[in-house]
């Protein structure tokens, strides 16, 4: 293809990318048919014993060779194809050898061999040689989905004209379309759906196979060649982009090809052979008795060509990209007519379509005549509307300085009219086959003039840009927060899936209809969408303990809430879990319970009613500020059956949301500034600009200038009884001399009774005026016995 | 015949004190010539016998030897006394290379490690971190994106429907939308985060990623700029300068677009099997914001301009810590996911 450019086929791929679109890869083709000659069969004789013959042929180049060869049509006198020893065919290189006892000195090729055409029932009969090696640039199609006009070489051969700055030929004259009526009535029930269709009949067809030429090309870009007359269609579309259709007129019953919606349930049979049921959203071509083809998806398989037909009717139509789109996913059937379509094919294309192939169709059929003229339906066409175009605006808009006359030379070279309406203002018209949906606005022409005058050639410039500290985003502080602890506490971040099934959102007693259900699940195991992040560190708690003994680890995700309409609700949400292989899950729910307090200073834990998943007397609610924030808890073990698992579960939004009031002064905690709910409380206060009330903390506690004085109490409760509970009456009862109360240890045993335990804390006082005496010390000693035992405490002393 | 008896006597102690081997060695000699009833003071006992000058002499003698052997014995304490703590300190050496007891620090998840890193590198630039839902409606997520109604993207096999008309975002680009009513017109703003497709999974295609959309609107933004920055962007993530091309590329919001590509970073541009020998690698869609989009965002296109890109997290973090399965990263295996950036670093 680019033998006639002074360009190589790699620099031509590399252009396109840069310019046009991305190409994939270039290809030689035919690189063997350097080496292949033609030859004439001087002279064929039978092997005995075998099916092969001798034959010897002339080959010019060569000289005179004997081969040996099975083909039925090996015959003295053809012009075939010689291939010689060493030639490489589909990496497999022709060596001499010996066949039937005879040497063969190379081999006589079908076209199949040669990758001329699918033909391999026998040699190749040469009646001219056209065909030679060239190169094949693949095109990314998924790069061309805006451009229409790309999906045929003439598109192509537009833009790499005007990359080269070469000119243009345009293969199509449509003065050779005749005048007149059209044999055959078009009717288009929607020009919405179908803006124009355009037939032309011909007569005295004879349907024979295609010249060589024409076969070798079609199967360069991955057609297969059919016969003449579907060839030639085959032709048109990959040459200028315009799928067509021919029909074999004598099947057709009526004088009116009928452009309308399917009936629902109407059926019809396609050229591959299957059956298609169709409905109202299909576009269908029809004739008297019902449809002929499915727009632009495949013809029908009674109305096509065969080998006797004699005269047909070729179409060339364009319809609404979306409804081919449509039809062809519906009916899961995807075609080079199809794909082309969906992209939005200019209307004004038919009647090229048409003139092209008739001056084809003269070629390789000769003697076919035309009946009539055109035979067509259409839409007033409008004309594409022109941009106004200001050179300065071009020029800030790509960051540099063009020429408007390289402005206009570009958008030339690309078809579009340009006009200067006034000095540096270009009044310019898009070409129709651009206009369907790719350019409408000044921007698109600026990026037409950009990538021709080649993105490399843009000065790359510092923005000009205020300098301001970004709007802080205290979120984010607060989750790197929020991670750095987790981390340091010896948890690892993992991601899960933010889909659950039906069973594991039951295991932990979550209903599945309080999910939000996806309409297409890659598969039924994860068909909602998760309200709650344990369903996934479920799981990584049963994946990994199968091969760790110990772990940790944690993740940070949304929960997502259905809400009666509108959005869902999205909660982010921490889950952290520490899995033991061994032991009794203590030390698991101590390590749970301190990340919380690591995360917010002083928070604590209060017993609460376990859920269906946890451990029936191991739930724990976890409070920060007075208000709960999530829990602490152990595994079921109908969860989690070998080793124990504690899991700490807490709502950030509410953590943030409780920060916040201490953020803003109003609920002083008591003494806890600090922790990651804090400086979240920080950053939204400095964001939102309130007053330095925030900024400011609390007073600190002067410290004692007297010496303090301790003494340690052991008290008797019973088995369920909490230290914080015992505290906090010790604190209640100890008075104004209290400094502090460390709780010291727990025992249980001999001589205690059977569900009891003891609790052993150490009491500190001092006074901040004296030191004090030792009955005033004395005396807060047995206050708080008193106390105690006034509540049913028993203590050892 | 005194001075004789002294000085022997101080050359004999003397020489026991260099000798001696141990602090009882030398406490020893203290006592049989310094002690109460050591040898000088026998001496001096019998300086009573001696005439007065003779006596003031001798005593000045004695007293010379005392010091002496004092300054002696003091000094070879302390040698004992250094080497006793020398040998304790020796015996004190300590492998520290044993594991610290108690807790091993976590670990981040690679797509956390190189999203920070990034948004510290954009916030350094100027630019505000948002954040959008998972959850997006279909308005947000493509016509307000420019993205048509008949554009494949919208067909059931791309993205994730959900019930009451809502989706799955298929890109972090809707948080434009959000940004740009939030912030209003001068911005730069960032939004990472994850992002779902429907496709099937394999080593290298997975339904749940990750995304960090970036968007620039101010008076002045080019395609000079665009291309500036990114550059300086791509140096702040990779550490060195990196050849980048651009190229043609659609996407409805933006216009001009383009397909960002980077030298590949492997064999530096000379062609490897992981750029499939082109020497390029496509990193970075971008473009200047199409003026319907700004418009859908509520800033008028004639006065004010902007930038656009996208970069895979996903992509990001498979490049930058050779991960060759896409899988690992939601797969929850510790025994993967503990190996990156340890801790806070």
């Amino acid at each position: 293809m680019t033998g006639a450019l002074d360009v190589t086929p790699q620099e031509l791929g590399l252009l396109i990318t840069v310019k046009t679109a991305e190409q994939e890869g270039v290809e030689t083709v035919g690189a063997h048919l350097a080496m292949v000659c033609a030859a004439r069969v001087v002279q064929v004789d039978p092997i005995a014993g075998s099916h092969n013959r001798k034959a010897v042929v002339e080959t010019g180049r060569y000289g005179r060779r004997t081969v040996v060869c099975g083909a039925p049509n090996c015959r003295a006198g053809i012009v075939t194809a010689y291939i010689p020893a060493g030639c490489v065919l589909d990496g497999r290189t022709i060596e001499k050898a010996v066949i039937a006892g005879v040497e063969s000195d190379g081999m006589l090729a079908s076209g199949a061999e040669l990758g001329l055409n699918r033909d391999a029932a026998g040699i190749l009969e040469l009646d001219v040689e056209e065909c030679k090696p060239d190169s094949i640039i693949e095109i990314d199609n998924k790069s061309l989905t805006h451009r229409p006009d790309l999906w045929g070489h003439h598109g192509m051969a537009r833009e790499v004209a005007a990359i080269l700055e070469r000119p243009l030929r345009d293969p199509v004259d449509l003065s050779v379309l005749p005048q007149g009526p059209g044999s055959i009535a078009v009717s288009i029930a929607d020009f919405d759906l179908c803006p124009r269709y355009s037939a032309l009949t011909l007569e005295n067809v004879t349907v024979a196979p295609s010249p060589l030429w024409l076969q070798y090309r079609l199967t360069s870009v991955g057609l297969n060649p059919i016969n003449n007359i579907v060839d030639v269609t085959n032709y048109v579309m990959a040459e200028i982009g315009q799928p067509m259709h021919a029909f074999d007129a004598a099947t057709l019953a009526g004088e009116t090809i009928h452009v309308r919606r399917a009936a629902a349930g109407e059926k019809m049979q396609g050229l591959d052979e299957q059956h298609y049921t169709l409905d109202e959203q299909a576009l269908v071509i029809a004739d008297a008795n019902g449809p002929v083809a499915i727009a632009g998806v495949i013809g029908g398989l009674s109305t096509g060509v065969t080998q006797t037909t004699q005269r047909i009717v070729l179409e060339s139509a364009n319809f609404q990209a979306a409804s081919i789109r449509k039809t062809s996913s519906r009916l899961k059937l995807r075609t080079d007519a199809s794909m082309r379509f969906e992209k939005s094919l200019d209307p004004r294309n038919t009647r090229r379509g048409l003139a092209r192939a008739l001056v084809l169709l003269e070629q390789v059929s000769p003697g076919i005549r035309v009946v009539g003229g055109v035979s067509e339906a259409t839409r007033e066409l409008s004309a594409p509307a022109p941009i106004e175009l200001r050179l300065d605006w071009l020029r800030r808009k790509l960051g540099c300085d063009v020429a408007g006359e390289k402005v206009r030379g570009i958008l030339h070279a690309l078809e579009f009219q340009v006009e200067e309406t006034a000095p540096e203002v270009f009044r310019v018209t898009p070409p129709s086959w651009r206009a369907t949906k790719d350019i409408s606005i000044k921007d698109d022409l600026a990026e037409e003039v950009g990538r021709m005058m080649g993105y490399s050639s843009i000065e790359p410039r510092a923005p000009l840009a205020p300098v301001v500290p970004p709007p802080v985003n205290p979120e984010r502080a607060f989750l790197q927060k929020v991670r750095e602890v987790c981390t340091g506490q010896g948890f690892t971040e993992v991601y899960n899936y933010s889909f659950v099934n039906p069973q594991q959102a039951g295991e932990l007693a979550l209903a599945a209809e309080d999910h939000v259900r996806v309409l297409n699940p890659i598969s039924s195991d994860q068909g909602l969408l998760r309200t709650s992040l344990l369903p996934g560190i479920v799981k990584n708690i049963r994946d990994n303990s199968r091969h760790l003994e110990n772990f940790r680890l944690f993740e940070i995700g949304f929960e997502i809430h259905k809400q009666a309409e509108g959005l869902p609700t999205e909660a982010l949400h921490l889950a952290a879990a520490v899995y033991s292989k061994a032991g009794d899950g203590v030390a698991g729910l101590m390590e749970a319970k301190r990340l919380a307090e690591c995360l917010l200073y002083g928070a604590g834990v209060r017993q609460t009613e376990a859920r269906p998943y946890e451990h029936t007397v191991r739930a724990y609610a976890v409070l920060y500020r007075d208000e709960v924030v999530g829990r602490v808890s152990e595994l079921h073990p109908k969860l989690v059956s070998a080793g124990r698992a504690a899991v700490l579960y807490l709502d950030l939004e509410r953590v943030r949301e409780v920060s916040i009031v201490e953020g803003t002064g109003s609920a002083a905690g008591r003494g806890s500034a600090g922790g990651v709910g804090a400086s979240i409380a920080a950053a939204t206060g400095a964001s939102a600009g309130t007053s330095t009330a925030a900024w400011v903390g609390e007073k600190y506690k002067p410290l004692p200038r007297y010496p303090s004085s301790s003494f340690d109490l052991s008290v008797i409760a019973g088995e369920r009884v909490t230290v914080a509970e015992v505290e906090q009456r010790m604190t209640s009862l100890a008075g104004e001399f209290l400094q502090g109360i460390e709780f010291v240890r727990q025992y249980v045993g001999a001589p205690l009774a059977e569900g009891q335990k003891s609790l052993s804390f150490r009491v500190t006082v001092c006074s901040m005026d004296r030191t004090l005496s030792a009955e005033e010390i004395a005396s807060v000693r047995a206050r708080i016995i008193g106390g105690l035992e006034q509540a049913g405490f028993e203590l050892r002393i | 015949m005194t001075d004789q008896v002294l000085e022997a006597l101080q050359t004999s102690a003397l020489a026991r004190i260099q000798a001696s081997a141990s602090l009882a060695d030398l406490e020893a000699v203290r006592v049989e010539v310094l002690g109460r009833k050591g040898t000088l003071a026998g001496i001096s006992k019998e300086m009573g016998k001696l005439a007065p000058e003779e006596k003031a002499r001798i005593g000045k003698l004695l007293n010379t030897a005392k010091q002496s052997l004092e300054q002696a014995l003091e000094r070879r304490t302390a040698q004992f006394e250094d080497a006793a703590l020398d040998s304790r300190l020796a015996s004190e050496w300590l492998d520290l290379t044993v594991p610290a007891p108690g807790i091993r620090p976590g670990s981040l998840h690679p797509v956390t490690l190189v999203q920070k890193e990034i948004e510290d590198l954009f916030v350094s630039m100027g630019f505000a971190v948002l954040s959008g839902p998972e959850v997006e409606t279909e308005y947000n997520n493509f016509d307000a994106l420019n993205i048509p109604q008949d554009h494949p993207a919208r067909d059931m096999q791309d993205t994730f429907w959900l019930e009451g008309g809502n989706l799955l975002r298929t890109h972090t680009s809707p948080v434009q939308v959000r940004g740009m009513h939030r912030l209003g017109p001068p911005l730069r703003m960032i939004a990472p985060g994850r992002v779902f497709r429907n496709e099937e999974v394999d080593p290298s295609h997975e339904h749940t990623f990750y995304q960090l959309e970036g968007m620039m609107v101010d008076r002045e933004v080019s395609v000079a700029h665009l291309i500036y920055f990114m550059k300086t962007l791509l140096k702040g993530i990779f550490k060195r300068d990196v050849a980048v091309r651009l190229r043609p590329g659609y996407f409805p919001f933006v216009e001009p677009g383009f397909e960002l590509d980077i030298h590949c970073l492997l064999c530096d541009g000379a062609g490897c099997p992981v750029c499939k020998q082109s020497g390029w690698l496509e990193l970075l869609p971008c473009g200047l914001v199409h003026p319907s989009v700004l418009r859908m965002g509520g800033i008028d296109p004639e006065e004010w301009n902007g930038f656009a890109f996208g970069l895979g997290l996903t992509r990001l973090a498979m490049m930058r810590y050779a991960i060759d399965d896409i899988r690992l990263l939601q797969g929850g295996d510790l025994r993967f996911l503990s190996q990156f950036g340890k801790a806070s670093n």
